[in-house]
Formats: C-alpha cells, structure tokens, sequence
C-alpha cells in the first residue's frame, strides 16, 4: 500500500510538472508577449500545467519545427502561427490531423480555412485584418457623390478614386495633406500593397503584378501621393498620427491604431477599405493553433487551446492586443465603447459584397525578399519616377521566381484564379 | 620559474575568454554568414554591390560622417577652449555641455521629432507668431535635404559633448609652463593656439577623431527614427535586412563593410595624425 502511495504521489509530482513548449510568431512586440505570458500563468495556476512561451520570428519557427522533426526530438508542443506558414508546414508532413479534436458549445469562424487536403491541420485562434481609420472632422470634406454612409457601410461609391478625391479635397480645404500609411520600414505598407491595392486593381496579390492593370495602379499610386502626408515614410503605426491630429485618414492593422480607438472613440470611426476596379481586396490575418507530429503531453495541449479559443481568453486577447475573436461565442462578450467601434469596422468590412479576401502568403525564409519587392516597386516607381512598367517587369520575374524556388502554394485569391 | 611565466596568462585569461566568447566568437560567425552561399563564397556580396540601395546607405553614411565630424571637432575644441578659460560660470556651461552625454542616440531622436514635427514645437511657435501659415516639413519621402540637415543638427547635439570631454582632458594636461614661456616671448593668442596648444593637443585631436569616425560609421539610431529608411545608413540597411528581411547573410555582409571601412579609417588616422614627443622624441 505504501509502495502504492509513494508510486502515485510520484505521478502526480511528475504530472503537476507537465509542460507544454509553445512556439508562437504572433504577439512578439513587449507588451503584446507580456499579455500573453499573464494569460499563460492564470492558465498554469488553473490546470497546474506549465507553459514555456518560445517567442520566434517566421523564419526561425519553420527551421526549428523542421529540425525538430528530422531528428525526431520533439520539445514544441503547441505552434501559434500564420494559416499561410501552417500550410507550408502541412505540406512537409510536419503536423497532426486535428479533426477528432472538439470543444463542446464552441462554433469557430473561418474553420474552412484550418483544412488541407481533409487534415484539418490547425484550431482557428485568432483574426486581425487591416482596415483604415476616419477621424469624424474628415466627414465634412468629402467629395460630391460620395456620403458617410457609402464609406461606413462600404458602398460600390467607396473606391480608391473616391478616396484620392476626398485626399484631394482635404489638401485644398485645409492646407495639409491628411492621408496616411506606415510606410516606414517597421511599417505594414506592404501588406497595403500585396493584399489591399493589388487585388482591388488586378484581381489577385501576385500572378498579376506585371499585369496591365498592375500599371494603371501604379499610376493611380503616384497621383495619389500628392495628398499624402510626407512624414508616412517615417511612421511605423498610425495611432499616434491620428491621435496627434496629423492625419485624419489612415490604414493599418487593427492592433496598430486600435489605441487611437480606445483613446478618443468619440473622433474615430473605422470603415472598410475602397474598393478598385477588380473589387474590393482586404487580407485577412488567420492564426491557428497546430500540433507538430509525435508532440509529446498531448492531452496539455488541447487543454491549452481550450483556454487559448475560450470566450473569456478571446475577449481578453481583443480587449489588449486587437486581435479579434474567431469563436461565434465571444462575439457577444464585446464591451460597449471602442472595441465595440473597432469590430463594427472590421465586421462591415468583411460583410462587403464586392470584398476580395487575401491571405498574407508564406514563403518561409523567402517571405521577407517578398514584401521587400512590393517595398522596391512602391520605392523606384512612386518615390523615385521609375518607368511602372519596366519595373513591373523585373519584378514580376523576381516573384515568379521565389514561388519556383520555395514550392509554395499561391495564397488566396490567387489560387482561385491560377 | 615556470610559475612566474604562467601567471601573467592566467591573469589575463578571464578577459581572454570574455573577448574570445563575447567578440571573437560572433564575430567570426558573421564573417562565416557573410561569406556562405548557394553557389559561392561572394555571392551573397555580389548581390550586395548589385543593389542601389546598397550604395544609397554607402554615401549618406559618408555623407554624414564628413559633414558632422569636422563640425563637432571644431566645436568641440572651442568649447573646451572657452571652459577651460575657466571664466565665472564655467561650471554652469560644463553641465550645459554635459547633458547630452546621458541620453542614447533614440532618445535624441525622439527629441528632436517633437521639435521638427509637423505639430511639433518649432512649428507650433512659428504658427502662432503668424510667421507662417501651414507647417513646415521636415519629415518625409519629399524631403531629403530638410531631414538630412535635422540629423546632423541632432548628431552635432548629441554627440559633441563626447568629443568635448576628451579635448578638455587633453587640454588640462597641456603643461602651463609652455604657455607661460609664449607669454614672456610675446606670443599672440592665435599663436600660442596654432604654435603650442593644437600640436600639444594632437594625441587627444586624435583620439577624439578616431573614436568619433568609428562610431559615425555606426550611426543608426537617430537617422532611423527621424528619417527611417528615406536617408538610408549602413547600420540602418544591417538592421532592416536580419528584423525586417529576415536576410542573416545580407545583414553579416553590410556588417563586414562596416568592419573593413572603420578598419581602414583607424589604419589612415593611424599613420597620419601620430603625434610625435616633444621631449625626447621619436
């Protein structure tokens, strides 16, 4: 009986230590990975489970999950990564099929995209999109044929040459160019690029970049810069421009002005973006939670992404970091006031009908070279005078290039059309 | 016997090991980054030299070196030069002079922002004086110049004190008697300052320099937060592409160029401004 005892007691000792090694690219920034470790320890102290957080960056996720299962000596039991990196890591074999797992009263949104080839490969856990920004003084200069309601509500009359008349119109009434983008180099600019502009105008993100169409709005972003706000170059988030009042128009992540929102939720109003010829392109930034094969503390695990996809935890994560829920349930938790102004714009957004969905694309270590040459165009056409189409051209075949070289699938809508 | 021969080394291995893991070590691994490709040991430079913003970084960095440096050097020498008077208040002037020296180059950075922004405090006062009537922009893709002239202002603010302290220590060691000689035999002030306190002055001159070029080629923290990549800087081009481009080899690549170049400077300054004794000399 004593032998028993000590056995047991020994299980529960070696039990109560059970850790789970979480490798998550999102919520890297200080404040952000501080949130997410005090989420982490309420979960520690509830389930008596340890979570060791391993905050990486794209590239470094994929290399240690890779190696990891080359040699077989798995440590990383939980991946908290983009839907596009997931994907490259489906294809390689590297996760498990997550289709038996369940939780009971939970509906989660975007489930569609968590499957490949009939492996569901990820739990949705968080969404975020990019959306722009409208301080309410704004409302007063519009152009003619263009009202409030067209812009809240993103009507088929909110298009990027409404946008460039309003731009336009502010200069003139004003004095003071008041559009803005985080153009500066820590700056989301290029997911305007790739994923907002380039699927208005040409249909698609990149098997369209030399396009004809791709020219025209190349054209329309060089006229349209006039009535930017010179100091975008420098800005890497909006809120502050907003909340300084140097801009009354912006675009960005819904983290990167959501403390503009909070802040003065009286100025602001978030809309959807314009729409261009081909529609209305927006991206849609889908984190799921994956389990690599032979993970060990398996049972951990899914008790982690329990609390990880629970209402209470979602809204939590909404309410510090901006990241909005992907549980139906927690939709009703949203608090009255700015968060409340913030899900309003994202949900009109995506509830558009003319609205091209984008998925950011993954191609692991070439990721970077990716965004830099949506950087390089915008630099050498827009800033520096460069002929578009001689540079559509060279560029165009540097990205032909990388989906060669990587093996990597073409993101939404590309894929579609491809 | 072999006692005394073995503990010298074993007194200085502690920093030994400390430079060999701290230094030696990465920096080893950089050139290893640098030089490792696909197809050859270059290629990684040859992409390198290939690309315009490459070269862009090349000449603002040595653009701002050589328009800062003799501006600081200059300044730097008749500051000391005036607190060294030690006329009534020196002190006062010393802190003055001083308080740069506790900030770090983002900090100076930011500084500066609230004073040239848009809505910042020189615009602010020049609006409400009437002088102007939209502000004055100094920030942007559409203002090279304005940005390039507000960071060597903010280099110049922030970093001559560090030059300054340097000058005046070398100034306070110069031997008075010299000077008290010039004295006698009629020197003019500008000749006991060309004939006897710049020559005297050389080894600290040169220190100062020395130091105050190395670290211009490192410069990054105030060009990164007042123009981000719109003044593109060596430094600033090895951050963007291991954070931003997740690109290790390029990064190692512009770090190597910044090690061969602020090699070289030290090898010139080395050989050119070597201060001869003036008592026994050499």
């Amino acid at each position: 009986m004593k032998k028993l005892l000590v056995i047991l007691l020994a299980v529960l000792t070696v039990m109560s230590f059970a850790k789970v090694y979480f490798a998550s690219t999102q919520m890297v920034p200080a404040e952000e990975r501080a949130f997410l470790l005090s989420e982490l320890s309420k979960f520690t102290k509830e389930s008596g489970i340890k979570v060791e957080l391993l905050s990486m960056s794209y590239s470094d996720i994929l290399a240690r999950v890779e190696a990891e299962q080359k040699t077989g000596k798995v440590k990383v039991g939980l991946i908290g990564h983009l839907q596009g990196g997931l994907y490259l890591m489906a294809s390689k074999g590297f996760l498990q099929d997550l289709s038996d797992v369940s939780f009971p009263g939970r509906t989660f949104l975007l489930e569609k995209y968590a499957y490949v080839n009939g492996k569901k490969i990820f739990i949705p856990w968080l969404q975020a999109t990019y959306v722009m920004v409208v301080n309410k003084e704004a409302f007063k200069y519009l152009p003619k044929g263009l009202t409030k309601e067209d812009v809240i509500n993103g009507t088929e009359k909110w298009t990027y040459d409404a946008l460039y008349e309003w731009a336009k119109n502010l200069y003139n009434k004003t004095g003071r160019p008041l559009l803005g983008f985080p153009m500066g180099p820590g700056g989301l600019w290029h997911r305007f690029l790739h994923g907002y502009i380039y699927p208005s105008f040409t249909g698609a993100q990149a098997i369209k970049f030399d396009s004809v169409r791709a020219v025209e709005m190349w054209e329309y972003m060089k006229k349209l810069m006039v009535y930017v706000h010179p100091s975008s170059s420098t800005w890497d988030k909006m809120d502050e421009p907003l909340m300084r009042g140097e801009v009354w128009i912006a675009w960005d992540h819904t983290a990167r002005i959501k403390q503009a929102i909070v802040n003065m939720p009286e100025k602001f109003v978030v809309v959807p973006v314009p729409r261009g010829p081909m529609g209305r392109g927006y991206i849609i930034v889908l984190v799921g939670l994956a389990v690599p094969n032979n993970a060990p503390n398996k049972e951990e695990i899914i008790k982690l992404i329990d609390y990880l996809t629970s209402p209470e935890v979602q809204v939590d994560i909404l309410k510090n970091v901006g990241f909005f829920p992907v549980v139906k349930e927690a939709s009703g938790a949203i608090p009255e006031g700015a968060l409340k102004v913030l899900a309003k714009g994202v949900i009109n957004q995506s509830a558009t009908k003319d609205g091209i969905v984008a998925f950011i694309p993954n191609l692991g270590p070439k990721g970077g070279e990716f965004t830099g040459t949506y950087r390089e165009a915008f630099r050498r056409i827009v800033m520096e005078g460069e002929d578009p189409t001689k540079v559509v051209k060279e560029l165009g075949e540097k990205i032909r290039k990388m989906y060669k070289e990587t093996g990597s699938s073409l993101p939404e809508p590309d894929a579609h059309l491809y | 016997m072999v006692y005394s021969k073995t503990v010298p080394w074993l007194l200085v291995m502690p920093t030994l090991i400390f430079l060999a893991v701290f230094i030696g070590y990465p920096l080893y691994s950089a050139f290893a980054l640098a030089f490792s490709g696909d197809t050859s040991a270059f290629e990684t430079f040859k992409e390198l030299f290939h690309s315009a913003m490459f070269w862009r970084a090349l000449k603002y960095t040595l653009l701002l070196a050589v328009v800062i440096i003799p501006i600081q050097l200059t300044l730097a020498i008749a500051l000391a030069l005036l607190v060294n008077s030690k006329f009534k208040g020196y002190t006062f002037l010393l802190y003055i002079i001083s308080i740069p020296l506790a900030l770090s180059d983002v900090t100076a950075g930011l500084m500066s922002y609230t004073i040239f922004a848009p809505m910042g405090y020189l615009n602010k006062v020049l609006l409400n004086f009437g002088w102007i009537e939209h502000p004055i922009y100094f920030f942007g893709f559409m203002y090279h110049t304005r940005e390039f002239w507000v960071i060597v202002l903010t280099e110049i603010w922030r970093a001559t004190p560090l030059v300054f302290v340097i000058i005046l220590a070398g100034l306070q060691s110069i031997n008075k008697e010299y000077l008290e000689a010039a004295d006698i035999f009629g020197f003019t002030r500008a000749q006991k300052l060309f004939k006897i306190i710049l020559p005297l002055l050389k080894p600290s001159i040169m220190s100062a320099l020395l130091m105050r070029t190395l670290f211009a080629f490192q410069i990054f923290g105030v060009v990164w937060m007042l123009a981000g990549r719109d003044i593109p800087v060596l430094a600033g081009e090895t951050y963007y592409q291991y954070v931003q481009l997740n690109n290790p080899k390029m990064a190692s690549a512009y770090g190597v160029i910044i090690a061969v170049i602020t090699l070289v400077i030290s090898i010139v300054y080395n050989f050119t401004l070597r201060a001869k004794h003036l008592e026994g000399g050499r």
